[in-house]
This record gives C-alpha cells, sequence and structure tokens, in this order.
C-alpha cells in the first residue's frame, strides 16, 4: 500500500518534472501534438507522409497563409525527445510512393513517431522583434487504425461490452463470420472454473472472427479490442486472452471463466488502452479525423453505419475545448479539429464539395459535441495524395466527370465514372443496385519528382486549418 | 459493369468508359455574359444628363469646332498667299494639332476601356467566388493575365499561378489562389504608395505657410496618388480619366463607408498625439494625410480587378501609426 503510493507520488513528480521542462522548451519553441485519428485504411499512413514532404518542399502549398506570405523558412525532420517510440518510417513510405514501380506503403503494425521542425518568420511585428525566427516543432504519431477502438473501452465494464459485442455479432453480416465462435459459446458456462485452455481457446476463435470481420467484403470497422488483430508487440501475451461472454445475471464465482476473463479485460484497458491514450493522446492539441467515405459508400448501407458508430465512440475519448494559453503550454485540450473525407481524388472535383457535405451531416452530432465544448471544427474533402485526374467523357450524349487514373492491380489507365455522390443521405435509394464503386488507384508515376512535394488536393486548406494560428 | 434499371431516367450506374475519349477538364466554351449589375446601371442611366443639356453642349462644341476649322481655312489660304514656305509650315502646325488632339482622345478611350475591363474582371471573379463551378476560373486567369500582358514583373507570378492550380480546385479557390499569388504583392506596393502619398500630405500641408498652396499642393498630390495606384494594378488612367475616377472615388467615400466618419478621423488626428492638438497646423496636416490615405485605400478598392475580401482589406492603421510620427518629423 505504502509503495504504490509512494510510486504513484514518485510518478506525479516524473509529470511535474515533464511539464516543467516541457514548459522551459516552449519559451524557445512551441510544441505541438497533432493526432492524426482514422479507422484502418482510413490512409493515416500516407497522410503523414505526404504531409511531411510537402512541409519539407513546401511547393505545394498556396493556401497555408505562411507559405504564401514568404513567412516560411524550411522545414526538417529532427530527432524526437522520446526515444522509446519507434520513428516513423517517412523515407521508406515514400520510396514506395515514389519509386518505379509506385505502390501504397505497407499498413502501420505498431506505434510510430516523428518531429517536423518548421522554422518561419512570425508575422506580428512585435514577436519579431523579440525572435526574428520562430520554431514550430510538430509531433505526429501514426498507429494501426484498429486501437483506435480501443478507446471506448476505458468506460467500459466487462459486462456491458460484452452484451453490446454479442448483440451486434447476431445480426447480419456478422452473424455469419461469428458462427464458430458463437457456437463455441455455446459449448461453455461461464459460471464453472475455467482453465487456461479455455481462455485461449475462446480468444482464438475471437480472434478468427475479428479476422473475418476486417476481411469481408462489408467492410466492418467496429472490431474491439484492436491488439487482437493487430498485437504490436503483445502478440501471445496473456493480456490478450479473453472475450465477450454472455451474462447469466448471477453472481460470479471467483475463478470461474467470466471472473478469470473480466480480470484481463480489466487488465487490458488499464495496461494497454489507458497507456495508450495517456502517453499519446491525452496531450494532443490539434486534431485531424480522417474518413474514408468512399470505401464505405461502396460497401454498403451496413458498412457506412458501421463506420459511423465506431468513430462516434471512439471520438468521445479525446478532450475537446477552448484551450487557454496556459492550458496552451501544458498540453491541455484539442481546441481545433478537421474532419476530412480522404481520397477525394477517387471523385470528379465537381463531386468534392458534396463529399464534404455528406461527411458534414454524418458526422453532425460528433461535430456539435465538439463545438459545444468550444473547439473550432472544420470540414474539408481532401486527398493526400493526388493519383487521378478529373476528365469529361460523353456517354449517350451525356458529359461525364470522370475520374482518370490506373487502378490497384492493372497497368494501364482507365476512365472511371464512380457515380454521383448525392447532396443529402439519400445514399442508397435502391438496396438492389450499386450506385457507387470507387476504385482504388495507383499512386501516380513520377509523383514529387518535381521536388515541390508531392501532388495533393486541399492538404494547404487542411494545414491551415490545423496549424495557421501557430503560425501568426 | 451492368446498367440497372432505375427510376429517373437521368441516373446513370458506375462505369468504366474508354479512356481515348476523355478530355481534360477546363473545355466547354461557355457563353461570357449575363453580368450582374446591368439593372443598376439602366437606372443610374437615367439620373444621367437630359438630353437638352448633352444638347446644348453638343451643339457648343460643335460651333467652336467649326470656327477653328473657318479660322483654320482662312488662315491656310492667307499663308499659302504670303508664300508657298509659309503654308506649308501651317499645313505641317495643323496637322501636328490634328494628330495630338486625335492621339490623347485615343489614349482616354484606351483608358476607359481599360477601367471598363476592371470592372469586367471585378464582376466575374465575383460571380465564380459566390457559384461552386469547375473550369471557368482558368478562363478568368487567362484573361487577367491577358489584360496584365504588358508587365513583365507580374510573369513569375502569374507562373507559379498556373503551377499551384490543378484540376481539383474549384472556381472560388482558384479565384482566391489568384488573389493570393497574384495581387497581394500588388497590393502591397500599392498600400507602401498610399503610405508615402498621405506622409507626404501631412507634411506639406504643416510646413506650407500660404493657404492657397496648401490646396494645390494637396489636390495635386491626390491626383498623383490615384494615378500611382491604378497604374498599379494597371488601369493606366488618362488624364481625364484620373479626375473621373477621382470623381467616382469622392462618391465612394461617402457611400461605400470607406470613411466611417469625419468625426473619427479628427479623432485619430487629435487624439493620437499631443503635439497634433498643440499645433493647428499639424492637425491640420494629419487630417489632410488621412484624408489621403481614405483616398488612396478607396482607389485600391476601385482599381483592383478582385473586389477585397474582409480578410484583406488594406486598412488605416499602420498609415495612423505613420502619421503620427509626422509631427516628431517636423518639430
Amino acid at each position: 500500500m505504502r509503495l504504490t503510493k509512494l510510486n504513484r507520488l514518485s510518478n506525479a513528480g516524473e509529470w511535474a518534472f515533464d511539464r516543467v521542462s516541457d514548459l522551459v522548451g516552449n519559451l524557445t519553441e512551441t510544441n505541438l501534438r497533432l493526432g492524426v485519428t482514422g479507422l484502418r485504411r482510413a490512409g493515416k499512413t500516407v497522410f503523414v507522409t505526404s504531409l511531411i514532404d510537402n512541409l519539407l518542399k513546401a511547393g505545394r502549398l498556396p493556401f497555408l497563409d505562411v507559405v504564401a506570405s514568404n513567412r516560411y523558412q524550411a522545414a526538417r525532420l529532427r530527432p524526437h525527445p522520446d526515444v522509446t517510440v519507434p520513428r516513423f518510417d517517412y523515407e521508406r513510405h515514400l520510396a514506395a510512393i515514389t519509386g518505379t514501380q509506385p505502390g501504397w506503403p505497407e499498413p502501420t503494425r505498431g506505434l510510430q513517431q516523428i518531429r517536423v521542425s518548421i522554422r518561419f518568420v512570425p508575422g506580428s511585428t512585435l514577436r519579431r522583434t523579440v525572435q526574428p525566427l520562430s520554431t514550430l516543432n510538430l509531433d505526429i504519431v501514426d498507429y494501426p487504425g484498429e486501437w483506435l477502438l480501443d478507446l471506448p473501452l476505458m468506460e467500459l465494464p466487462y459486462g456491458v461490452w460484452s452484451q453490446g459485442v454479442l448483440d451486434l455479432a447476431e445480426r447480419p453480416p456478422r452473424a455469419a463470420l461469428a458462427a464458430a465462435w458463437r457456437h463455441w459459446l455455446g459449448t461453455v458456462s461461464a459460471d464453472l472454473r475455467a482453465d487456461e485452455a479455455q481462455l485461449r481457446e475462446g480468444a482464438r476463435l475471437y480472434t478468427d472472427y475479428l479476422h473475418a470481420c476486417r476481411r469481408s467484403s462489408a467492410n466492418l470497422s467496429v472490431v474491439q479490442p484492436g491488439r487482437f488483430v493487430e498485437p504490436g508487440d503483445l502478440a501471445g501475451a496473456p493480456l490478450l486472452t479473453f472475450c465477450p461472454l454472455p451474462d447469466t445475471g448471477r453472481e460470479h464465482r471467483r475463478e470461474s471463466l467470466w471472473a478469470l476473463m473480466e480480470q484481463r479485460f480489466e487488465a487490458y484497458k488499464s495496461e494497454v488502452v489507458r497507456r495508450f491514450f495517456v502517453e499519446h493522446f491525452s496531450r494532443l492539441n490539434r486534431q485531424i479525423v480522417l474518413v474514408d467515405l468512399l470505401g464505405a459508400l461502396t460497401a454498403g448501407p451496413g458498412s457506412l453505419d458501421d463506420m459511423r458508430s465506431a468513430l462516434v465512440a471512439s471520438l468521445q475519448a479525446f478532450r475537446h475545448g477552448r484551450s487557454g494559453w496556459l492550458e496552451r503550454l501544458i498540453g491541455g485540450r484539442i481546441d481545433r479539429v478537421l474532419f476530412a473525407a480522404t481520397k477525394a481524388d477517387h471523385v470528379a472535383a465537381s463531386q468534392h464539395g458534396n463529399l464534404c457535405n455528406l461527411l458534414d451531416l454524418l458526422l453532425s452530432d460528433a461535430r456539435r459535441a465538439m463545438r459545444f465544448e468550444g473547439a473550432q471544427v472544420g470540414t474539408v474533402a481532401l486527398a493526400a495524395l493526388k493519383c487521378t485526374e478529373t476528365v469529361k467523357t460523353e456517354h449517350q450524349g451525356r458529359q461525364l466527370s470522370c475520374v482518370q487514373g490506373t487502378p490497384v492491380g492493372r497497368d494501364k489507365p482507365t476512365v472511371l465514372y464512380p457515380g454521383e455522390i448525392p447532396d443529402s443521405l439519400d445514399l442508397f435509394p435502391d438496396e438492389a443496385a450499386r450506385p457507387y464503386t470507387f476504385l482504388d488507384f495507383l499512386p501516380p508515376t513520377g509523383a514529387g519528382r518535381d521536388g515541390r512535394g508531392l501532388p495533393n488536393i486541399r492538404l494547404d486548406q487542411a494545414l491551415n486549418h490545423l496549424l495557421g494560428d501557430y503560425f501568426a | 459493369m451492368t446498367e440497372t434499371a432505375r427510376d429517373s431516367a437521368s441516373w446513370l450506374a458506375p462505369m468504366e468508359l474508354d479512356p481515348g475519349q476523355a478530355m481534360r477538364t477546363p473545355v466547354e466554351a461557355t457563353a461570357s455574359g449575363g453580368r450582374p449589375g446591368g439593372e443598376a446601371a439602366a437606372v443610374l442611366g437615367r439620373l444621367r444628363w437630359p438630353l437638352a443639356g448633352s444638347a446644348l453642349v453638343g451643339a457648343i462644341a460643335a460651333m467652336i469646332l467649326l470656327g477653328l476649322a473657318f479660322d483654320a481655312a482662312n488662315l491656310l489660304q492667307r499663308a499659302f498667299a504670303a508664300g508657298a514656305v509659309f503654308g506649308a509650315l501651317v499645313v505641317a502646325l495643323i496637322a501636328v494639332a490634328v494628330g495630338t488632339t486625335l492621339k490623347l482622345a485615343l489614349d482616354e478611350w484606351a483608358s476607359l476601356r481599360r477601367l471598363r475591363r476592371i470592372e469586367g474582371l471585378r464582376s466575374d471573379a465575383e460571380r465564380l467566388g459566390t457559384i461552386a463551378g469547375y473550369g471557368e476560373a482558368t478562363r478568368f486567369a487567362d484573361s487577367l493575365a491577358a489584360f496584365y500582358v504588358d508587365r513583365p514583373e507580374l510573369v513569375p507570378a502569374f507562373g507559379a499561378l498556373r503551377r499551384s492550380i490543378s484540376d481539383a480546385h474549384d472556381d472560388g479557390e482558384v479565384v482566391r489562389l489568384i488573389d493570393r499569388q497574384v495581387l497581394a504583392p500588388l497590393d502591397h506596393q500599392a498600400y507602401r504608395c498610399v503610405v508615402k502619398g498621405a506622409r507626404d500630405i501631412a507634411l506639406a500641408t504643416a510646413l506650407c505657410p500660404s493657404a492657397a498652396l496648401d490646396v494645390a499642393i494637396v489636390l495635386w498630390r491626390n491626383l498623383r496618388l490615384v494615378r500611382e495606384v491604378a497604374t498599379l494594378y494597371g488601369a493606366r488612367p488618362g488624364q481625364f480619366g484620373s479626375i473621373r475616377l477621382m470623381k467616382r472615388m469622392l462618391t465612394n467615400l461617402a457611400v461605400a463607408g470607406v470613411a466611417e466618419s469625419a468625426q473619427h478621423v479628427a479623432v485619430d488626428a487629435l487624439g493620437g498625439n499631443l503635439a497634433a492638438a498643440v499645433s493647428t497646423r499639424l492637425g491640420q496636416g494629419m487630417i489632410n494625410g488621412l484624408l489621403t490615405a481614405r483616398i488612396g485605400i478607396a482607389a485600391m478598392h476601385l482599381c483592383r480587378p478582385i473586389a477585397f475580401s474582409p480578410d484583406n482589406q488594406p486598412s488605416l492603421r499602420k498609415i495612423r501609426s505613420e502619421l503620427m510620427s509626422v509631427p516628431r518629423q517636423v518639430l
């Protein structure tokens, strides 16, 4: 008891020391933690790669005010002071995109972090006299999107979580994928004494089910807990051996299957989720939420709902609100959030307005909640890497706005009419028809060879919303 | 890809099409026209000179011209009677007079046309900025580049603009890009001209001993300032053109609320510095300077091919602080 107290005290001391040293650092250089939030396949890695590349070369950011007014000096990568987290492998990802055989970077398997330092001339005369050149250290964290879905777990007791997962697994399209695991649930009793083998078996079947969800063509987003499918450094740890159980409503005995699983669930929450959150998310200043709307639209209404509920649940964990100068210094709240519909290059440019609108409509509740707390919220349709060109073509006497690019897995460019995005939530008026086909395109050959940074759509406007006031 | 039946005939299923037929986006030519403001112009037209007035002026001008022609013919006859050399001389003089008059008139006409072109560009930009469309703004950029074709210092800006526009930008974004990349440097220069003009006038009024000279200097410097600003934005007004511009700007000053109020000016000038309150001459100088600054800023508003947006409007703040240093320079 006393030891834990002491431990806590020393933790607090360490925290205070960290803050003080941050504070001193802040007097000379500003640190800004940008949270790149997004579910699996939302394009976080490509976004971070393109963001860094464009900041380093600064040739394609006309809407970033500090660049437009010629105050932008230069940016470079600097080692992150936190040496325990692996560095985001910007060079390798960039090489994958810009190589002779362009392709997409591998999905992120673990946590990665990188720091970009930006030097600029301050805009206000007063600041210029004090400091002719200011430095902004931009810290960006990349992580597997699956982990984001762990955040809602922090607030849930085991029983409630189990019930939610079981309810979801009963409905199509998940019911078929969960058959084996649900069969196993029928054979065990939560109240009986259990051994390790039983736990392992349950966790294995549940993990298989989660993997099946991820692979399924319905593009399902709610896959919890995230470490089951992307274990990172925890592969094989006993922490990951639990699964949801149906609640019998009776008191659970010690050493019963339920009690063991609940214990592991709580350990998972405190050891994995809370640590991940405290170390990487609780000190964010700005946040961009990347949403792959087009992928969900292609997969159908089920996928869209799934994605929306996953996003809304994960976003509740973050602290949004207006932060004063003191909070800014010690890193308190997220005071600016940008929702971005990614992969905007998969539709013709004339559809970007509707795409942006649709994202607004889908996440209007979450946006309202953030705005209520005092954060500034924006929406944008962006493409971190522009892979296509908008072209016009004629079909049966009608002018169609299409996109032209090389789809993944082919070697010749094609012209695709992906369907029109409506300006309302009336997305799937006809169940039978497939109103949208958004193909995945390969990165363009020779991207970024002109030395101006990777071609993008509205990355500069996104950056201006997120960082603009720091460059004042 | 199969075509799926659906109620509305206009609906199309997603499909892939032949790349050979595709065209780059900004292709279709739309009729440029439908400019807003036509009605207002018609209403304003009714407010013009009454017919009788213009007939009177026209008749008098025609009489003077005819008289001049008769006189010239008379002179010519007498000169030829005196000798062929005199005749040739008079012919040459008449030719020069007619030629220069024509040239001046042509110049004025051209400058008026340029002003009109700027107005056209402004209304185009306004239309493009409000309606989200695609492909038209590149044509707007081309017409702006054509308008500034004789300005070599703007070539790099247009080059940078062309590089940063992509097919993903909508019309409003392209107009904003033009605003930032081409016009912002011009704004900067124009603003410096205005600051300088305001300072000159403040100093001149403060130092000038006679009131009549004072008025002359203020008038001359204001006209020069307006011409400088207009030339920067490519309007290139002639003598009459700049007077016209000045007239329109004075109405603008009152109407568009560029000057918040005269009393504001006085407060700026008097409350800002003790020296101004002490010396009436200095105070007058500052008031004149501020008025000049307002006129200069009004000229910027009037001559800019894209209207200022709320966040890049030139402000009087810097000019005020510049003027506040005038008393110190004088004393």
